[in-house]
């Protein structure tokens, strides 16, 4: 390694050391002719003497030289300056390529940095991450298979009983509580952890230490707390901090350590403030009942488990050891609430799967659009590569004369395709960085629409990313300085030598035709799949969800584990109706006990001649105080909405949707029909209007039944989040409200706002990702790929110049001209066309998964990229063919 | 001393020999052809140029290092210097040697 290092040093001073060597040899032999002098011999045989002493000083010079040189490295030196001067030469061909490969290259680059940080690159610390799995359940639900990765802590501790191949166990969870007390607190989000989980790390904290398993049991855990490195740095400014108490939630923690830096425990997204043990905040739950059986029921799924394979155990070993565990732990549930579904329908079952959602068999929508986003990046790589081959191609054919008129004088071929090859690296090369440089400007934008809360997108300092782009660039070299160097090394002499700067060659330009087809079918696939995502964000934006988000801002309350009797919650609630309603701006404003997207409530239901309700489908309420159908605009079709009377006391009331009363009493007026909520003892809750349906989980989802209770009459509290329609935008008015609404707030309790619509719109997120990046994809090929074409029809039209005269002296008219031109651009686009869009037809049913109510195989979409594929091809078509109009038949006619 | 008399070197053993010299005292390229010439009383033949390839190959091994210096009669002349990387591979070559050396002449010796 050393010496390799030496030699290198030596080839870059390799001249002085050439002239070092010869001054070592004059002093030598100007010795041995001294030395021949005083031995008395001949004057005239002194040198010949001395020769002889040093013997051939040639072979000398030349094994020393070889010592230093590097033939190839020579070589490499003297193509890599050609190049540079090839380059310098043209500079827009040069910046042509060097912008398009960059694009390519940084679309990826930016890509890749997404996709590695949300489904592959193991946490920071993470020790032997290949062995650690997160643990999805599966079960069957009523027909449908359901995956989660939500945990009862019973079933966790179930599965390090029931399970034999793991050798590391560890719950977790990421909480949103309250850090600190008084103005200084915030709300945060907080890692709640086994001590076992930081045994799956290697690291120490960077102060004191972490949790142990004495620290960490049920029911209760001990009030200890671990900061994350950065909150500590920020908020305590890195100070010895041991021992001081930090309020978490209702909890008051000792300080006991802080993690090292970087470590985030596995955040997906935002970094965690704090860590505390599991069981401490389990065990202070503000519900006393929760706290106190957390461990022992199998009601609150809200923790993920992970763990690690012990050596030898498979992934599918693993799967089935959990999934045998999962059956019993379903067992022993059914031994506590035997009302449940049993094991032989629920079919239960596990997977060990990645320890990132986002590539595990739970994985959302918005991920798997993403992946599609990352193909399609690469579709823009190949595109941007046959664009620069085709290019490249263009220059080699011009300069064949050149080329042959070297391969005539001895240059041989192997040293002509380095040159090419190298010509194509040093593009590659300098396209990588300009790729970098996108990808790190572009890394903000795709910031902002593909990942929230995640942290910085660096780009150049991230060296996965590096290599990635590296990676690229090495093979966009390889790609597209292989075809021409390939037509560069071949051919025939003596007609190259023969030829002028016209003959084209057909078999060469078949190969351009080829690369200009393929540039065509990959961006119409890239349009139809912009064009149907498109369509998709526009049928959600345009859903009638049954009610506004625009105008509404939703507030929500966090009593930090204070214990509140229902009276102090009932006058709460009312409190903050009263002072919502009294700020201006505000038109109306209702309590709700479920806000759609963000949670449900359901509960039995019984209706007379209907055996089971829950058969027919999901029935969801919605406990409300009178205004709520003001607020939401949700429009009540028939009948009348809650008023102030609907309150304790008097007559149970309900409204249902229109869907609902349909479904339960199929031909009768639901108006005035008797339910019974909760269970079939309780009087009859008379149904007095029916509301337009609304959506209530997901936009995708199945569709669920509706009905709205007052909140006095069924629940009486304040409810899960206080809705206030503003007279428009609510966006000024949030800070306001938040003011007034908090100043009612008891003790360190406090209220969040924001506005509604920032909640729906994440919802939307997935098909929002999909146009957006795929509209910039397919634009960015359009665009590319147009540039293509011009190129290459200009070059053959350049090429035809001498037939065209020809022709036009011959008697044709321009416009004969011009559609001869035209026409072989357009045929291009069309044979383009025709295989894009039979590709788009068969991906269509990938691809269908991620649209919304929109066919993957839309007519109207396919039609129009056609049709703009073409106007595209014809305008890149006729500026060149305008100029062969001009083709001047004089100097054709003389030339021959 | 006829030429006929002179010996070729043993494959790899220039290098050794170089090294040897070196240790001594640091020295040009035409000190260490005396030098060999001298103590082996002639017997070994180089032929001085190759030296020079040698020394080149040893300093980008890194066992010797090489400077300009004024010679006693103030001539400028390149001197070669041992490293300590290659005084540690000129003890690992010695005790080699010596052991080929031991075994060979142990069969040669007459019976």
């Amino acid at each position: 390694m050393r010496e390799w290092l030496n030699r290198l040093r030596d080839w870059l001073r390799r001249e002085e050391l050439d002239r070092e060597l010869t001054e070592e040899l004059r002093f030598h032999r100007e010795q041995l002719e001294r030395d021949a002098k005083g031995e008395g011999a001949p004057a005239e045989s002194v040198p010949y003497l001395a020769r002889r002493r040093l013997g051939n000083l040639t072979r000398v010079h030349e094994e020393a030289r070889d010592r230093w040189s590097w033939p190839w490295l020579d070589h490499f030196q003297k193509d890599l300056r050609y190049a540079f001067r090839g380059l310098r030469r043209s500079p827009g061909f040069s910046a042509t390529v060097i912008v398009t490969l960059g694009l390519g290259i940084g679309a990826n680059a930016a890509m890749f940095g997404v996709v590695d940080r949300l489904m592959f690159r193991p946490f920071p610390y993470m020790r032997d991450a290949s062995t650690v799995h997160r643990v999805y359940l599966t079960w069957q639900d009523r027909e449908r298979s359901r995956t989660s990765s939500a945990f009862e802590y019973t079933r966790y501790l179930d599965l390090t009983k029931f399970t034999t191949s793991f050798s590391q166990f560890a719950g977790f969870a990421t909480r949103r509580m309250a850090v600190g007390v008084g103005d200084a607190s915030r709300e945060r989000s907080v890692a709640v952890v086994n001590a076992s989980f930081f045994d799956f790390f290697d690291m120490r904290p960077a102060l004191g230490r972490f949790f142990v398993a004495a620290e960490d049991v049920t029911p209760k855990g001990a009030s200890v707390v671990v900061l994350e490195h950065g909150f500590w740095q920020r908020e305590f400014g890195g100070r010895n901090v041991l021992g001081e108490t930090l309020h978490v939630r209702n909890i008051p923690c000792v300080i006991i350590g802080v993690a090292p830096k970087g470590f985030v425990g596995v955040s997906e997204n935002e970094p965690p403030a704090v860590f505390i043990p599991i069981t401490t905040s389990a065990g202070n739950e503000p519900n006393e009942r929760m706290a106190a059986t957390y461990y022992k029921t199998y009601n609150w799924g809200w923790m993920s488990v992970m763990l690690r394979r012990k050596p030898g155990v498979s992934v599918a070993a693993a799967s089935q050891d959990l999934s045998q565990a999962h059956v019993r732990s379903w067992n022993a549930e059914l031994a506590i609430e035997p009302r449940g579904t049993p094991a032989s329908v629920a079919r239960p079952a596990a997977v060990a799967g990645s320890l990132k959602t986002p590539a595990g068999p739970d994985a959302g929508l918005e991920s798997k659009t993403l992946l599609w986003v990352t193909g399609v990046a690469v579709i823009v790589m190949l595109i941007a590569c046959a664009n620069v081959a085709n290019l490249m191609l263009a220059r080699v054919l011009r300069r064949r004369r050149e080329i042959a008129v070297r391969l005539a004088l001895g240059v041989s071929r192997k040293r002509l395709l380095a040159q090419c090859l190298t010509e194509s690296m040093l593009l590659a090369a300098l396209g990588c960085v300009a790729g970098l440089a996108i990808a790190q400007w572009g890394g903000a934008a795709l910031r902002h629409i593909l990942v929230r809360n995640s942290s910085a997108l660096d780009v150049v300092t991230d060296w996965r990313t590096l290599v990635v782009a590296a990676g690229f660039a090495l093979a966009a070299g390889l790609l597209t300085g292989l075809a021409p160097a390939y037509l560069a090394g071949r051919g025939e002499l003596a007609a190259a030598l023969k030829a002028g700067a016209r003959e084209g060659g057909a078999h060469r330009s078949r190969m351009r035709s080829a690369l200009l087809v393929v540039q065509g079918a990959l961006s119409v696939i890239l349009l139809v799949g912009a064009g149907l995502f498109v369509k998709s964000l526009d049928h959600v934006r345009d859903l009638p969800m049954g009610f506004d988000s625009e105008p509404v801002l939703y507030a929500t309350t966090n009593m930090r584990g204070m214990r509140t009797t229902e009276a102090q919650q009932e006058a709460l609630g009312q409190a903050l109706l009263t002072a919502g309603q009294g700020i201006p701006g505000v038109e109306s404003a209702a309590w709700v006990s479920a806000a759609p997207f963000q949670s449900s409530s359901a509960t039995n239901l019984h209706v007379e001649g209907i055996d089971s309700v829950r058969k027919l489908g999901r029935f969801t309420y919605q406990s409300t105080t009178p205004d709520f159908f003001k607020t939401m605009n949700t429009r009540v079709l028939r009948g009348r909405s809650f008023t102030a009377e609907d309150r304790k006391g008097t007559p149970r009331v309900a409204l249902v949707s229109d869907a609902m009363g349909k479904a339960l009493w199929p031909g009768k007026d639901p108006i005035g029909q008797c339910m019974r909520v909760g269970n079939d003892t309780v009087p009859c809750t008379t149904v007095i209007g029916i509301a337009e349906n609304a959506v209530e989980r997901s936009f995708s989802g199945e569709k669920g039944f509706m009905y709205y209770l007052p909140i006095a009459q069924y629940e009486p509290g304040s409810g899960y989040a206080l809705m206030l329609r503003m007279r428009g935008d609510p966006r000024p008015h949030q800070e306001t409200v938040r003011k007034v609404l908090q100043a009612v707030m008891p003790g360190q309790s406090y209220i969040r706002v924001q506005p509604f619509d920032e909640i729906i719109d994440t919802e939307r997120r997935s098909w929002k990702v999909g146009a957006t990046m795929f509209v910039a994809f397919g634009v960015l090929a359009l665009l590319v790929a147009a540039v293509g074409l011009y190129g290459v029809i200009t070059y053959n039209v350049a090429q035809r110049m001498h037939e065209l005269g020809v022709r036009i002296a011959l008697g044709a008219q321009a416009v004969h001209v011009m559609r001869l031109v035209v026409g072989q651009g357009v045929r291009f686009a069309l044979l383009g066309v025709v295989i894009g869009l039979g590709l788009a037809l068969v991906g269509a049913k990938w691809i269908q998964p991620l649209l919304f109510q929109q066919s993957a195989r839309d007519p109207v979409t396919y039609g129009l990229v056609a049709v703009i594929l073409l106007m595209v091809a014809l305008l890149a078509s006729v500026l060149p063919a305008r100029r062969a109009t001009r083709a001047d038949p004089n100097s054709a006619l003389r030339t021959d | 001393m006829t030429p006929s008399s002179r010996r070729d070197l043993l494959p790899g053993t220039l290098d050794m020999l170089i090294l040897k010299t070196l240790v001594a005292q640091p020295m040009h390229g035409y000190g260490i052809a005396q030098h060999l010439q001298r103590l082996s009383e002639d017997v070994i033949r180089v032929e001085e140029g190759s030296l020079y390839p040698a020394l080149q190959r040893m300093r980008q091994k890194g066992w010797i290092k090489a400077e300009w210096r004024q010679t006693p009669n103030n001539q400028r002349a390149r001197y070669y210097t041992v490293t300590s990387a290659g005084r540690k591979h000129l003890g690992q070559q010695e005790s080699g040697f010596l052991e080929l050396l031991t075994a060979i002449g142990r069969i040669m010796r007459p019976a």
